[in-house]
């Protein structure tokens, strides 16, 4: 759905479910998962539907996705780190240990 | 930005909390960034245009204003009117109170349910605009752009200087609302109206079709978007698709003013809240029970007060930092008639009546069907909602206690004027919600580690570092100036 402008001058490495994903500094995680083609970064506690970024300013909150570890963070305002370990979310956020219905 | 200029270089401490991690706003976002990355982002550059890049010279001059204290990458989830602003920054989180605060929050797309807008592959114009600025990404594959608003043409423009041609303009508004609006061109405004024109022209010439007047627009499809259906010209039209870029214009984002007990105001033509505030951007209270007393310091500016776009935020940020400098007795408040800040403002908005009659609401114009999800965050139909407002719920806050809508981790954002809009519908002549939903702090995702290790990071700043919700007043407050 999206393709880099010019060259990506990736120098990081972020992993989705342990896939290696290049990353460029600076720019947010929700635009990094999109050039690599990633097709949701969650579904829903509701119906279980899947969800990608819808307004990209932190309004909307779709883009909601576990990094490393603390679930439910806005992939488009959070900056990427190199080796930053991301977990599609699948339903509400899970607190370690603790799984809720 | 430009308040804090205006209030630094007459010798004020300023504050500057900003959620992104360079100045600039979405308007001028990784201005800085794209700049320096030069000649990578020429391409970038050039298909954002001469506007975006005119945006530098404002932030240079704050980043070289001494006295702005700029706190970027902080996130803002409390607001009180005596001042109080509860931050959030990395893991670190605490609360200022200042003697003046310039609430400067912005715009947010109108939200514009219609059915499939949750699916994958449905975004909105400004999204696709924080991907080409931030995220250096454009569009690919079959993109159709759908709605109103001078932000669909801009943002078709720079598309096509980068190659990047969609299926389908899908205008809502019609030729009709263009000549309507004619009379309430202003001479000022007609530069503006100038840039409209051309943009429109370069997109015959690229020859990207378009169509205007459409209606019941639907993203169908599995998981993700598959394609677009609409009306046009009265005929159904399918349109294989794999990005719906929606655009509906946009409205002041209200949040915080909301949530600091602020008074807004139904725009019935707009479909949307403001709040209400005096020409110098003084915000009043709502007359409901609030955290706190006492007279309001905030002054709100730019499009969270009215939109006008970035050169009217500009001269309007100039503006209110002027009061606050004569309510501190640094300037001498102006006799008479309106000063030099006040006329800009004027002229910076002249071009806002035409547009408003040239581009209403179209998306959101009709409420949607029942089978239509409302609320994106607990999936909650307009069917739902109607039926709960027939049961007699008549109130936002009490349809929220019974079907959750409003109650995910948007808090509201995207389905708070629809519902408004739908207890409306179901007894015409009742007076319009005086506002959203009723709001509590956090506004934002607080971490609960960030909320047990709060401190305040200034002592000299951060008088209140407790959690009571109705701060003490403390005396001498107002120091900082
Ligand atoms: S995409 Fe809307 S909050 Fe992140």
């Amino acid at each position: 759905m999206f393709a880099p402008i010019g060259s990506t001058e990736a120098t990081m490495t972020i992993y989705l479910d342990g896939r290696a994903i290049p990353a460029r500094a600076g720019e947010t995680i929700a635009a990094c998962l999109l050039r690599a083609g990633v097709g949701h970064f969650r579904t829903t506690p509701v119906s279980g539907a899947r969800r990608l970024p819808y307004c990209m300013i932190g309004h909307c909150f779709d883009c909601l996705i576990e990094i490393d570890g603390v679930g439910s963070r806005q992939a488009c305002l959070s900056e990427v780190e190199d080796g930053m370990r991301l977990h599609t979310q699948d339903g509400p956020a899970a607190i370690a240990g603790m799984e809720f219905q | 930005m430009s308040s804090a200029i205006e209030l630094a270089s007459a010798g004020c401490r300023v504050i500057v909390l900003d959620m992104q991690p360079l100045p600039g706003g979405q308007i001028f976002r990784s201005l800085e960034a794209n700049m320096q990355a030069r000649p990578r982002t020429d391409a970038l550059l050039s298909a954002l245009g001469p506007a975006y890049r005119a945006g530098l010279a404002l932030i240079e001059r704050f980043r070289a204003a001494p006295g702005i204290d700029f706190r970027p990458g902080t996130t803002v989830w409390d607001l009180r009117a005596d001042g109080t602003v509860g931050w959030l920054r990395g893991n670190a989180a605490g609360y200022l109170r200042a003697p003046h605060v310039v609430l400067a929050s912005g715009a947010m797309e109108r939200p514009t349910p219609f059915p499939g807008w949750t699916l994958p592959g449905v975004m909105t114009a400004g999204a696709v605009q924080t991907l080409m600025k931030a995220g250096r990404l454009k569009p690919e594959g079959r993109i159709v752009l759908a709605g109103t608003g001078p932000l669909i043409f801009l943002l078709a423009d720079q598309l096509r200087r980068l190659g990047v041609k969609p299926a389908l303009i899908a205008r809502t508004d019609r030729l009709g609302d263009k000549l309507a609006a004619l009379k309430r061109v202003r001479p000022a405004g007609i530069p503006a109206l100038a840039k409209g024109v051309g943009w429109l022209a370069r997109l015959r010439l690229a020859g990207i079709p378009m169509r205007t007047g459409i209606s019941g627009l639907q993203a169908l499809g599995g998981e993700h978007l598959e394609s677009v259906r609409l009306l046009a010209g009265g005929k159904n039209m399918d349109i294989p698709c794999d990005l719906l870029v929606v655009h509906d214009g946009i409205v002041p984002s209200t949040d915080l003013a909301h949530a600091a007990g602020l008074a807004l105001e139904w725009k019935r033509d707009d479909a949307s809240w403001r709040p209400r505030t005096a020409r110098d951007g003084r915000a009043r209270m709502a007359p409901c029970p609030s955290f706190t007393t006492g007279p309001c310091r905030i002054r709100i500016t730019g499009d969270a007060r009215r939109i006008g776009g970035a050169d009217a935020a500009a001269a309007h940020g100039r503006h209110a930092a002027r009061a606050i400098l004569a309510d501190l007795g640094r300037i001498a408040r102006k006799q008479g008639g309106p000063d030099r800040t006040e006329a800009e403002v004027r002229r910076t908005l002249a071009a806002r009546p035409f547009l408003d009659a040239a581009f209403p609401p179209g998306l959101a114009a009709r409420l949607p069907d029942d089978a239509t999800i409302v609320c994106r965050c607990e999936e909650i139909t307009a069917g739902s909602l109607r039926v709960a407002i027939r049961n007699g719920a008549a109130d936002m806050n009490l349809i929220r206690g019974l079907l959750r809508c409003g109650m995910g981790p948007c808090q509201g954002r995207s389905c708070a004027t629809t519902l408004a809009r739908l207890l409306a519908e179901a007894e015409p002549g009742r007076p319009m919600p005086p506002s959203p939903f009723r709001a509590r702090p956090p506004l934002r995702p607080l971490p609960l580690g960030a909320l047990a290790g709060m401190t305040g990071l200034d002592p000299a700043l951060a008088q209140v570092e407790s959690l009571d919700d109705k701060p003490e007043e403390i005396a001498g407050d107002d120091v900082h100036a």
